[in-house]
């Protein structure tokens, strides 16, 4: 429906987008300007805010040592060029560990995306033949971990999947005859443990969503589907899959943003490190090491900036990505 | 028989989201000693000592911190469910000039999430003078794309006559979005919920942000644990189950809606 009046109605429209593109300036745009201009600087130049924090840091492990440093006004006392150009950004382009962040965080990402929706998918498939309260009730259950806080989230998480006595050695690793894995010490087994952390937490919404795309679905399909005599699984990929695949885009977009954002989890079980060989270093907590490592104190902001800068391409490919995939299905 | 097994395939994912919780529950009684054997599920006795430390913020004080956190999630999520959903339902109500344009750019907020700016933003509020105020953490996460997003979908399913006639009757756009509110009820709880969740947990930036009297909960838990074991680790945890009790009670209040709404927004 478009607009034909004019004058009169640019107000109220205003009113409406006004609040919206109000906070979308003053606390995106503008911080992302200052994010762009911050890239571009060269790190040795200090503003004296950022000097005061170097000498005597003395609790480096803390993760809230580094909150005393901030009160000084900014003061540019440049002893070195200010502005660099594009020389940050190619020094995190060939920043070995850079690669190695994006990469786990990809791995991350695409591989919690793909245990999740399908576990999620079969809970759901399997929850939904249930009485109504019971499958509320058992929903609501596997909701929990994803209304705690993260934090709370990998200690329960290690202690009880990840021990030497954990769920997972105990019932999986050694009943099939292999060696107790030491999953937060083996090198290429901190992420499959990250990426199990995610899908604890986040199965349960997931099921949620697709619990009730399937609710949706008209029962006259399931009727005609067994007047048919179609098995199960035509029913699960022709009926089921079908009824879900918006909300499935839906929470895969979700979890691309949340897992792009991913430092709770990671910073919890890791102590802000990457881990052994950084097999578990994601790009914030990448991010977080540059802008505010724990003891070496080099205070790179502008490679921080550029590097955050450096993402929302990556974000773009990958939702890109799943809305061709929204489109294909929808084709179907 | 086989639907039976089908019904009973849940059940160890079940006990595996239950378990560790109730768990963390009990422990909150516990003394160390019984703590670090995690096999023990119940504690001997029940002592309250734990929840009454936190109550009188023997360690630090725990109730502030619980405030902040509350103020801060429950303003953003209010805030942000009304801002998000006046601009979805200008975006998909009303075609204007430059408003795909508009809300491609309003979307681009998803490519560079606020935890990517944190130091830029962190330098913004210090030079607004705002840094370590609450206002600082809850202002930044109001403008989201996934909520324009969201909204823009809801209120296009949202049927035309009744806006053009509203407009026929010479209502305003804003008389018809404050009109309209209750026909999305559904889909404004659901995500004013998700966006309580996302700013609860929400870790990285109350650190950089907040002075140390404003801290929120999942700074005061990270406190509570890595102070070299000199505070009962049932402290820990009851400070854990209590930041579990808000969300929880919420998500209860929310559950039947948030069904309505997702029903609705599959069937697009």
């Amino acid at each position: 429906m478009k607009e034909k009046g004019k004058g009169g109605r640019f107000l109220p429209l205003l009113l409406l987008l006004g609040p919206f593109f109000g906070l979308w300036a003053l606390f995106w745009l503008v911080p992302l300007g200052m994010g762009i201009d911050l890239s571009m600087q060269s790190p040795d130049f200090r503003p004296a805010h950022r000097e005061e924090a170097m000498p005597g840091q003395t609790a480096p492990t803390s993760s809230l040592s580094f909150l005393d440093w901030r009160s000084a006004p900014e003061e540019p006392s440049a002893d070195a060029p200010r502005y660099v150009g594009l020389e940050n950004f190619r020094k995190v382009m060939e920043d070995p560990k850079f690669h190695k962040a994006l990469g786990n965080t990809l791995v991350y990402v695409s591989g919690s995306i793909a245990v999740i929706l399908p576990l999620a998918f079969f809970l759901a498939a399997c929850l939904r033949g249930l009485p109504r309260l019971t499958r509320a009730g058992m929903v609501f259950c596997l909701m929990i971990p994803g209304l705690a806080l993260p934090g709370v989230i990998s200690t329960l998480f290690y202690l009880f999947f990840h021990g030497r006595e954990g769920a997972l050695n105990q019932y999986l690793v050694i009943p099939m005859g292999f060696d107790p894995v030491n999953w937060m010490m083996d090198p290429s087994f901190i992420m499959p443990s990250l990426i199990l952390q995610a899908v604890w937490r986040w199965t349960g919404l997931v099921t949620l969503f697709f619990l009730c795309g399937m609710e949706a679905i008209p029962r006259w399909q399931f009727e005609v589907a067994r007047i048919e005599g179609a098995g199960s699984w035509t029913r699960l990929s022709r009926i089921l899959f079908p009824g879900v695949r918006h909300l499935a885009v839906f929470a895969g977009v979700f979890l691309v943003v949340d897992g792009f954002a991913a430092f709770s989890g990671a910073y919890n079980l890791l102590g802000g490190s990457g881990g052994i060989l950084d097999s578990g270093l994601l790009l914030v907590t990448y991010v977080y090491q540059v802008a505010f490592p724990g003891g070496s104190g080099r205070f790179d902001f502008p490679g921080a900036a550029a590097m955050s800068l450096l993402v929302a391409p990556v974000t773009a490919f990958l939702l890109f990505l799943l809305l061709r995939a929204r489109r294909a299905l929808s084709a179907r | 028989m086989k639907r039976f097994l089908l019904h009973l395939a849940p059940l160890p994912v079940l006990v595996a989201c239950i378990y560790p919780f109730a768990w963390m529950f009990f422990s909150s009684f516990k003394t160390n000693r019984e703590i670090y054997r995690p096999a023990q599920l119940l504690p001997e006795d029940y002592e309250w000592d734990s929840y009454s430390a936190l109550w009188s913020g023997e360690y630090l004080p725990f109730l502030d911190y619980f405030m902040h956190s509350l103020l801060v999630s429950g303003g953003q999520a209010i805030l942000a469910t009304l801002v998000t959903a006046a601009a979805g339902f200008a975006f998909a109500k009303f075609g204007f000039r430059g408003s795909g344009w508009l809300f491609g750019v309003a979307v681009l907020v998803i490519l560079v999430p606020k935890q990517a700016l944190a130091v830029p933003l962190f330098e913004w509020m210090a030079w607004l003078g705002w840094q370590g105020d609450l206002w600082s953490l809850a202002l930044p996460g109001v403008a989201s794309g996934l909520g324009v997003i969201f909204f823009t979908q809801v209120f296009r399913k949202v049927p035309g006559e009744l806006v053009d006639l509203a407009r026929v009757e010479g209502l305003s756009p804003v008389r018809i979005f404050a009109l309209l509110l209750p026909l999305v009820a559904p889909a404004l709880v659901t995500y004013c919920f998700l966006h309580f969740i996302l700013s609860w947990q929400e870790h990285l930036l109350p650190l950089l942000m907040l002075d140390d009297e404003n801290l929120t909960l999942p700074i005061a838990l990270a406190k509570l644990k890595d102070s070299s074991h000199r505070i009962p680790e049932a402290v820990g945890m009851a400070a854990a189950t209590l930041s579990l009790i808000p969300v929880v009670v919420l998500f209860g209040l929310c559950f039947r809606k948030m069904k309505t709404a997702l029903v609705e927004l599959s069937l697009s």
